[in-house]
């Protein structure tokens, strides 16, 4: 009789905890306190000129600009023009931008450097506006206004000498990989 | 008097990173072109030639010999010879052929009558030309150099005084 009891009771008090897990919703809550600290800070990036050849990962910090074929005398890609011919060397020419951004500075401007990354391949030189460029840092703009595209013209100089006679390789792609610096002055 | 030194060391100490490190940003720029070899061929004034009317310096230049006759006055650097049946006026051109990025070492230079003309002799560089077929003036052009064409037209007596005679020479310059 008694174990008769025992079980009655246990079902009865399973029936009371099941009961309440139905009728209560479970929940719970924390708190988190957030902090930031707001750096400044300036950011480069590269944007499509109008003007220009159309940049891949355009709107990036890494971007490629392909001009193409060119040549001192036959067509040349869209946004590629070619301002100078001979008689030693041709010159093919672009314009892309650069654009500056920075928040939470008193800086007013920003100076630009560039340099390539590793030696010009023969027979080319790089010029971004009117500078040449070099392995070593080289100023292109000293007073860079922030937060706006500001176009500069890459200049390709290209010997027309024949390939192993100081011209550069023909028919195969040449790259070079320039690294700009923009520093808050 | 110790706050305010401690204080202004502690002020000092928060300054110097912001003055001794720029900000900066980098970006990289990856350039890529393929290069290749082109040749090119202008029109030039020869010194003992006439002069070009238009086009000098360029692929598409206007030679005009002016009036020309069997005997009668002809202009400078124009010269003439005259048989039984016809005379021929002669004047030199400059072409300059130009090469880039090219081991070739010359070029053959080919001219075609632009028009029919089935009246007239036309030459060029002694070579006669008409709108056939290409004829070759040169197979071993010399490149960066002005080579002097002669451009000869031969008109027969019969030809009726006041006839003007035009056509259009094409030039091909191809790298060998």
């Amino acid at each position: 009789m008694v174990n008769r009891y025992n079980a009655l009771r246990n079902l009865a008090l399973m029936a009371l905890l099941l009961s309440g897990a139905a009728l209560f919703a479970q929940t719970a809550t924390g708190t988190i306190n957030a902090t930031l600290v707001n750096k400044s800070g300036i950011a480069l990036v590269f944007d499509t000129d109008a003007g220009g050849v159309a940049l891949g990962a355009s709107g990036t910090s890494t971007a490629t600009l392909n001009f193409g074929t060119i040549s001192a005398f036959g067509p040349l890609s869209a946004g590629v023009t070619r301002p100078s011919v001979g008689p030693v060397t041709f010159t093919v020419q672009t314009i892309f931008d650069v654009n500056v951004i920075e928040g939470g500075l008193t800086s007013a401007n920003y100076t630009l450097t560039a340099n390539l990354a590793a030696a010009a391949p023969t027979g080319i030189s790089y010029k971004i506006d009117a500078v040449s460029l070099t392995t070593a840092a080289q100023t292109i703009q000293t007073n860079g206004a922030y937060n706006a595209d500001t176009a500069h013209n890459l200049g390709l100089v290209v010997s027309m000498s024949a390939p192993g006679a100081g011209g550069p390789a023909v028919g195969s792609p040449i790259s070079a990989t320039i690294n700009f610096t923009a520093t808050a002055n | 008097m110790k706050k305010l030194v401690l204080l202004t060391i502690v002020a000092v100490i928060m300054m110097i990173p912001s003055l001794a490190a720029a900000q900066t940003a980098t970006g990289t720029l990856t350039v890529t072109a393929t290069v290749n070899s082109s040749i090119n061929l202008v029109f030039n004034n020869d010194a003992a030639g006439v002069p070009l009317s238009s086009g000098a310096g360029t692929n598409t230049a206007t030679l005009a010999f002016g009036n020309v006759s069997a005997f009668g006055a002809i202009a400078a650097n124009i010269t003439r010879s005259t048989t039984a049946a016809n005379f021929t006026v002669s004047t030199p051109v400059d072409v300059l052929v130009t090469k880039a990025n090219s081991a070739s070492a010359n070029y053959t230079l080919k001219a075609q009558l632009g028009a029919a003309d089935a009246v007239n002799t036309w030459q060029v560089g002694g070579v006669a030309v008409t709108n056939a077929a290409q004829a070759t003036i040169t197979a071993t052009g010399a490149y960066g150099s002005n080579v002097a064409e002669a451009i000869a037209i031969t008109v027969p007596f019969a030809t009726a005084n006041g006839t003007a005679i035009s056509n259009t020479i094409n030039f091909t310059a191809t790298a060998n």
